[in-house]
């Protein structure tokens, strides 16, 4: 199986220079079926437990995992993660590592706020309700400051992890302090509103979008040749660094969505110490790489970490005698054991490179 | 060769950027006074604190340019807030407070800092203990205890003080306490009874009431640190005072800057039936606020009265846990103005010197019936008599 599986990535390689895309979709669904068979079988043991010894721990869990309101809130938590993993999907598949999707995700969180804000959180402008033209802002400002990645990286050449810190840095020390200017202080306060459960639909929509674009379109194939090979893509004169553009941009309208939803969810944007973002861009890191740059990977990796998170706040209020300090590590500590047992990553070729086109 | 240089030009430029990024998420002590410090004139940190606006004007003016200059005023006062800083609605804002009745009582001088990490306490704390101008360096919360034992030791003639923690043998700090678990003893007392009665306000789709059918509230906690589980251990055996049949249950977020997490834990009990839920999570509690306004449920506030510093959520947060830090603030100001500086001792606030005690909500606390009310008042003075003996260990 694990020989199988890697000469279909070699396949993958190849086929990102001509035309065979049948052979990258076998690679990435057998990954993600394998996955999704290790998952399936916890449940499914959990669940027969769970029914066999309703008192035991099994029992416990299994009353939590199958319940409506925690698939819910799994998703809901899962679901700025997935946004940003997607978005580090389009920028690393075309060939630009973006380590600053956790400043992306702080300056939508903050814009979308603060746009809401100075519009009003009640008004309408020609139908929409402000809270909507604060979630676009809060993308766009996403966009931007991405774009401002893109220029230093792929015009400026500058280094892809110094310029993604720089991004994280900036955001880390804009937000608070513009909130500072606004608000009158580094947390907002609460609008009053909030958008409910949309980005959920947003996220599970962005979700498909994405793997229709990245596998069934030209364009997505433009996105992986400039990551993976893109002297081929050169020759077959397509500009590389305006894909990378794109990629970089696309990651920035997923992460701002991603960023806009956390703050918009809740209704308020909280910049104190690491902002209420609090890591969710570097959990997105991970989500896409144990996903292996497949976006429903991505989303089953963010899925796994939001209901491992859900399970976790259930299971500390049952008063186990176990301290609630480890209760909180679950989440990670599975993800690591997922990520070294059952995960396997492969970066694209020319992630991190420069490309100088030889014209 | 031209390249080179537009390449160096964005290079610089993006550092510099970062470093201005920075500089406006570290800040200095200069920075205190927030991003309105130059013109003197408002309370940068504190936009929607309550009483503490009104005297901002002349506090920032001789915070900004006046170290040093000590021939007319009774004292210098360093500031070192607590990591969620100013304008938490909370802890930090009631702190300031305390400096700031403490500027009006007294000639003082001060200068306010808003360290955004763990890491940087120990740094504020030498600035201002290097700098030898200031009589008092006042230190929020328990987080710069480790920070304080050292800075203290090396600079044993600056006197400090600090709240929420003791630093042992150091005669140079006076340590302030709060017995947080006797309020919060209140406050569980108060939701265990409330979940059984049928309380219910507003009208059609904005009401809000408690769930009949099981008695469960909840807690929700910041960082589970020991001060921390005294909130949780005064709340649970409140509970457990009024009626063995409620039940409470507890999380802790792990954070007090994540009001996403404290939103989902809250709801999380509100889903499992729970219809009050008590925090002590500082800016995570907002978190649960918003999720008793989701579902129609109520919650209770922590260190100020939340009902009047949030008060989006005034119509759910049915009384707070106030824990009055402006006290030790102001009365360590006054000893060290008045040369009674108590370096070494340890005082403890609880309800019977009014450190801690129970606020009804602003718009929630007149549909509190009398009788609650009374047996709360009741607990109260029995825990004063020590007839009540509360937990400090859930």
């Amino acid at each position: 199986m694990e020989v199988m599986s890697m000469s279909e990535d070699e396949g993958a390689l190849e086929s990102d220079t001509g035309d065979s895309s049948l052979r990258s979709r076998l690679t990435s669904p057998s990954y993600i079926k394998r996955v999704l068979g290790v998952l399936a079988g916890i449940l499914a043991l959990l669940g027969v437990l769970g029914l066999l010894f309703p008192t035991s721990v099994a029992g416990d869990l299994s009353r939590i995992v199958f319940r409506w309101s925690v698939l819910v809130q799994a998703l809901r938590i899962s679901t700025p993660i997935a946004l940003a993993a997607i978005g580090g999907i389009f920028a690393e598949k075309s060939g630009v590592i973006n380590i600053g999707l956790e400043g992306l995700l702080i300056i939508s969180a903050f814009a979308a706020v603060y746009l809401t804000a100075v519009l009003g959180p009640d008004t309408t402008i020609a139908f929409i309700p402000a809270i909507w033209i604060g979630f676009a802002g809060g993308v766009l400002a996403s966009v931007v400051l991405a774009w401002v990645f893109a220029v230093v990286c792929i015009e400026f050449k500058a280094d892809q992890i110094i310029a993604g810190l720089a991004v994280w840095l900036i955001a880390l020390g804009l937000a608070p302090f513009a909130s500072t200017l606004y608000f009158g202080s580094r947390d907002s306060g609460s609008l009053g509103v909030t958008i409910g459960n949309w980005p959920i639909v947003i996220m599970i929509a962005s979700v498909a979008i994405a793997w229709v674009v990245l596998y069934r379109t030209s364009f997505g194939r433009y996105i992986r040749a400039a990551g993976e090979n893109p002297r081929a893509l050169d020759t077959a004169g397509v500009s590389v660094s305006r894909v990378r553009y794109a990629g970089v941009l696309l990651s920035g309208v997923f992460a701002g969505m991603g960023g806009a939803s956390l703050s918009l969810t809740i209704g308020l944007f909280g910049g104190t110490g690491e902002t209420m973002v609090e890591g969710r861009g570097f959990i997105a890191i991970v989500a896409y790489l144990f996903g292996n740059y497949n976006p429903l990977g991505a989303f089953g990796a963010s899925l796994l970490f939001g209901g491992l998170e859900a399970i976790q706040i259930r299971l500390q209020q049952l008063g186990y005698a176990i301290p609630d300090t480890l209760v909180q590590t679950i989440p990670y500590i599975v993800v690591i054991l997922v990520l070294a047992f059952v995960g396997r990553t492969r970066i694209p070729k020319a992630a991190g490179e420069h490309y100088e086109t030889e014209e | 060769m031209s390249r080179n240089i537009d390449r160096r030009t964005i290079i610089k430029g993006a550092g510099i950027a970062g470093i201005a990024g920075l500089a406006g998420c570290t800040g200095g002590p200069s920075d205190g006074n927030g991003g309105n410090g130059d013109d003197g004139n408002g309370n940068g940190g504190n936009g929607n604190g309550d009483d503490g606006n009104g005297n901002g004007d002349d506090g920032n003016g001789n915070g900004d340019d006046g170290n040093g200059n000590g021939d007319d005023i009774d004292a210098n006062i360093g500031m070192v807030y607590a990591e969620a800083g100013l304008g938490d609605n909370s802890f930090n804002d009631a702190a300031q407070r305390g400096l700031l009745a403490a500027d009006e009582d007294f000639n003082i001088e001060y200068n306010e800092v808003e360290p955004n990490d763990t890491g940087e306490f120990s740094q504020f704390q030498r600035q201002f203990a290097e700098d030898g101008s200031y009589d008092l360096i006042t230190c929020i919360g328990f987080a710069q205890q480790d920070a304080l034992t050292e800075t203290s030791a090396d600079y044993p003639d600056q006197q400090f003080m600090i709240v929420d923690a003791v630093v042992e043998d150091a005669d140079n700090v006076a340590n302030y306490l709060f017995r947080e678990n006797e309020g919060s003893f209140l406050v569980g007392y108060l939701a265990a009874q409330l979940t059984q009665t049928d309380l219910s306000v507003g009208s059609d789709d904005d009401e809000r009431s408690t769930n009949t059918d099981e008695s469960l509230v909840g807690f929700v906690g910041g960082v589970d640190a020991p001060l921390i589980r005294t909130f949780q251990a005064g709340f649970e055996a409140g509970v457990e005072y009024a009626d063995g049949d409620v039940e409470s249950t507890s999380t802790y977020t792990g954070s007090f800057n994540d009001p996403s997490a404290g939103r989902e834990a809250a709801l999380s009990m509100y889903d499992d039936g729970a219809d009050i839920v008590y925090h002590a999570s500082g800016g995570t509690g907002v978190g649960v606020f918003q999720a008793a306004d989701d579902e129609g449920r109520f919650a209770i506030g922590v260190d100020s009265d939340q009902s009047i510093t949030e008060p989006d959520f005034a119509d759910v947060i049915l009384a707070s846990m106030v824990k009055l830090v402006e006290t030790p603030v102001y009365e360590s100001i006054q000893n060290t103005i008045e040369g009674s500086f108590q370096g070494g001792s340890a005082v403890t606030l609880g309800l019977e010197e009014e450190g801690v005690g129970v606020v009804y909500g602003d718009e929630l606390g007149d549909e509190i019936s009398q009788d609650v009310k009374d047996a709360v008042a009741t607990a109260r003075q029995e825990i004063i008599d020590g007839e009540i003996e509360v937990p400090t260990e859930p």
